[in-house]
């Protein structure tokens, strides 16, 4: 049996304002006479959904703002209730919907803990058990007869989340709280979160946007859009697939917005940056560690001595990565129509979104033309060894580790004789 | 109906934790505390009996400000939780949209709550009693049922208008208003007695007298403070002819009111 079963769910939101009196008796009197009465549009917010969680998976739920993540969580938890569809639900749930829910400010840790404990659901005598272990973990001893208004944001939130996560539930329902508190603390309620998964078999349901770290948690991954399932699956596939689809996103809207700066001058028209394969084929989309090259295309209005040419790659917040340039070797230009091109030999940046700038002058530093977010491109990878590196950086780094058997006697330091 | 004592048995530490929580809160930075709760009911005794030394209010046997002070004790314990009832859904929007559990829990809260404060004014009833030097009798022991009545009273108020006010916060406006108009249309002010006497005896209202008197007694407020006054103060039974209609009333429109909180319930997330 399912722990979790989900069929056909949907759920509809009417978009604007709620109706007054005035307009709702105006509806109920066109309806009376027969009249057509204007419907306000209805949004989708889940639309046909289904899939069942069997007992001890752990299923991450990813997708951007808007997708449907919480409203699914939210029926889940019993909070809202569908338009169409049905949830089933085999076991308590523990819902650590942003948690912290219903902390009253006036009261002291200790009367929140048992407040905040009886509102999730457990006994008096329950609370009264595993109190010590609730404010231990939260390291929380010294202020928990303090009143929580006078806590900082973060002791409030390593509060409730000890609170939360210490109820006995078989399945739980987990939505962006890893995020919580300082470092050290985050490791605390990751590894917490990890016991929970691994040690004591829990069903659990985790929305996140950090996609690595579901990764890591999950057995399954399932991915939304625009209120639908778009993706099920292995992890790893599935979050591949998300952060293709997130940079596409990213680079319809790097394109869309106005191109950076630009400063340009009569001696030259600059017409566009094209970024092309290892076929010549004009794309916008590259391999990661494959050749590119990077063309450029302007007219000269009058002839130009000695210029040369930069081409640089930025983020698209503009965060200046690389760039190389051709001071050392300048051309002189004719009037009249001009192509660069710049040949790199491997692109070593890691998937993503990247936007391009180009500087044209004399290597005394006359500029002729200069301007940022010309042309984006994306980098694509399928392999696993480069997309997992996505998170901790923006260049690829090459290497190996190798386990080096060192001899007892062999010194640490080598001390100069 | 079986599912409703259920929930009540399962979520009763929740109800009694969320009472406490109103009451602490109310409170917790008030130095006067807990004496607010009687400072309303003495405060308008006093001006009840000053009113009452103008126009003159036939009490009876018993004292005025005693007899007014035992009638505030239900009018206002019906009053504040019927009103904190119709509230209580919208105020803890942050709860409603985190976190489930039966909804009612927030109604029967509101009411829980205000039970410990009518608990306090018994104290000094008791005081004002013990000055006229009146000694309780056997009759006493029906207190607990006129307050159980009463609670039901009010959560037939309370869960209705919570569930509308939740869908427009124009309940919670007029409410303030019906009340202070109920409240002389109940024998607060003035005992029931008088009523029955211009009603029933004199006739006043010739042979509509008998139906004015069963509209009057269908506010259950009005068989509850004067039974309440008669077990405490007079040492007699509960006026059942007064209480019937009442007690109906409270029968026909509590499975209806809790019927409609149940299914707009289901909503309450999306709208609030």
């Amino acid at each position: 049996m399912p722990a979790i079963e989900v069929s056909h769910l949907t759920k509809e939101y009417r978009l604007g304002a709620m109706q007054g009196l005035k307009d709702a008796a105006l509806a109920a009197a066109r309806r009376l006479l027969g009249h057509p009465v204007p419907e306000r549009p209805l949004f989708k917010a889940l639309d046909d959904v289904s899939f069942a969680i069997e007992p001890g998976e752990v299923v991450g739920i990813i997708g951007h703002n808007g997708a449907g993540k919480s409203t699914l969580l939210k029926m889940l938890a019993r909070i809202s209730t569908p338009t169409r569809g049905t949830v089933k639900v085999n076991g308590r749930i523990a819902p650590l919907i942003e948690v912290g829910a219903g902390f009253v400010p006036d009261f002291t840790g200790r009367e929140n803990v048992y407040l905040n404990a009886a509102i999730l659901g457990m006994s008096k005598a329950e609370i009264g058990r595993k109190f010590d272990e609730i404010v231990d973990f939260a390291e929380m001893a010294e202020f928990i007869d303090t009143p929580v208004k006078r806590y900082s944001s973060g002791m409030q939130v390593k509060l409730a989340f000890a609170v939360a996560t210490s109820i006995d539930s078989e399945i739980l329902i987990v939505d962006e709280v890893l995020a919580v508190g300082d470092l050290a603390f985050q490791r605390k309620c990751f590894d917490r979160m990890e016991d929970m998964i691994k040690r004591q078999g829990k069903t659990v349901l985790i929305v996140s946007h950090n996609i690595r770290q579901l990764e890591r948690l999950c057995s399954r991954v399932v991915m939304m859009d625009h209120g639908r399932k778009v993706a099920d699956g292995d992890p790893t596939e599935v979050s591949n697939l998300f952060f293709d689809y997130s940079n596409r996103k990213i680079k319809s809207v790097a394109s869309a917005t106005s191109p950076g700066r630009v400063r340009a001058s009569e001696e030259l028209t600059f017409q566009v940056v094209t970024v092309h394969d290892s076929q010549g084929q004009v794309v916008d989309k590259v391999e990661c560690l494959h050749p590119v090259r990077v063309r450029l295309r302007f007219s000269v209005n009058r002839p130009l001595k000695r210029i040369c040419f930069l081409v640089g790659i930025h983020t698209t917040d503009f965060v200046y990565l690389t760039a190389n340039n051709n001071v050392e070797d300048p051309r002189d230009l004719d009037v009249g129509e001009h192509a660069i091109d710049l040949d790199i030999g491997r692109i070593t940046l890691l998937p993503g979104v990247y936007s391009i700038r180009v500087w044209i002058g004399t290597p005394e530093g006359r500029e002729s033309f200069y301007g940022e977010n010309l042309a984006s491109v994306q980098v694509h990878s399928n392999d696993h060894l480069i997309t997992r590196q996505q998170e901790m950086g923006l260049f690829y780094l090459d290497g190996t580790f190798t386990h080096v058997p060192l001899k007892k006697e062999s010194p640490l330091v080598v001390t100069p004789s | 109906m079986l599912t409703v004592a259920r929930n009540l048995y399962e979520y009763r530490e929740l109800v009694a934790t969320l009472a406490w929580k109103n009451v602490a809160v109310r409170y917790k930075q008030a130095a006067l505390g807990l004496a607010w709760a009687v400072i309303k009911p003495v405060t308008l005794m006093l001006i009840f009996t000053l009113v009452k030394s103008f126009v003159g209010i036939d009490s009876g046997s018993v004292p005025y400000p005693v007899l007014t002070f035992a009638a505030l004790m239900p009018w206002i314990f019906f009053q504040e939780s019927a009103s904190d009832g119709v509230n209580s859904v919208v105020s803890n929007t942050a709860l409603i949209k985190k976190i489930y559990f039966p909804r009612e829990i927030f109604p029967i809260t509101a009411v829980s709550t205000k039970l410990i404060e009518l608990g306090i004014n018994f104290v000094i009833l008791a005081a004002l009693m013990l000055w006229y030097r009146m000694a309780p009798t056997a009759h006493i022991a029906w207190v607990p049922l006129i307050v159980a009545y009463t609670v039901l009273a009010a959560l037939t108020v309370g869960l209705f208008g919570a569930a509308v006010n939740v869908y427009y916060r124009d309940m919670g406006q007029a409410l303030p208003v019906l009340l202070s108009l109920l409240m002389y249309a109940s024998p607060v002010i003035y005992p029931l007695q008088l009523v029955k006497d211009k009603l029933l005896v004199q006739q006043a209202a010739g042979e509509w007298s008998q139906a004015l008197y069963t509209l009057y007694t269908l506010n259950p407020l009005a068989g509850i403070i004067d039974a309440f006054q008669n077990v405490v103060l007079r040492g007699r039974a509960p006026d059942w002819g007064a209480l019937l209609p009442g007690a109906l009333t409270v029968a026909v429109l509590l499975p209806l009111s809790y019927a409609f909180f149940k299914r707009a319930e289901s909503w309450f997330a999306d709208v609030i």
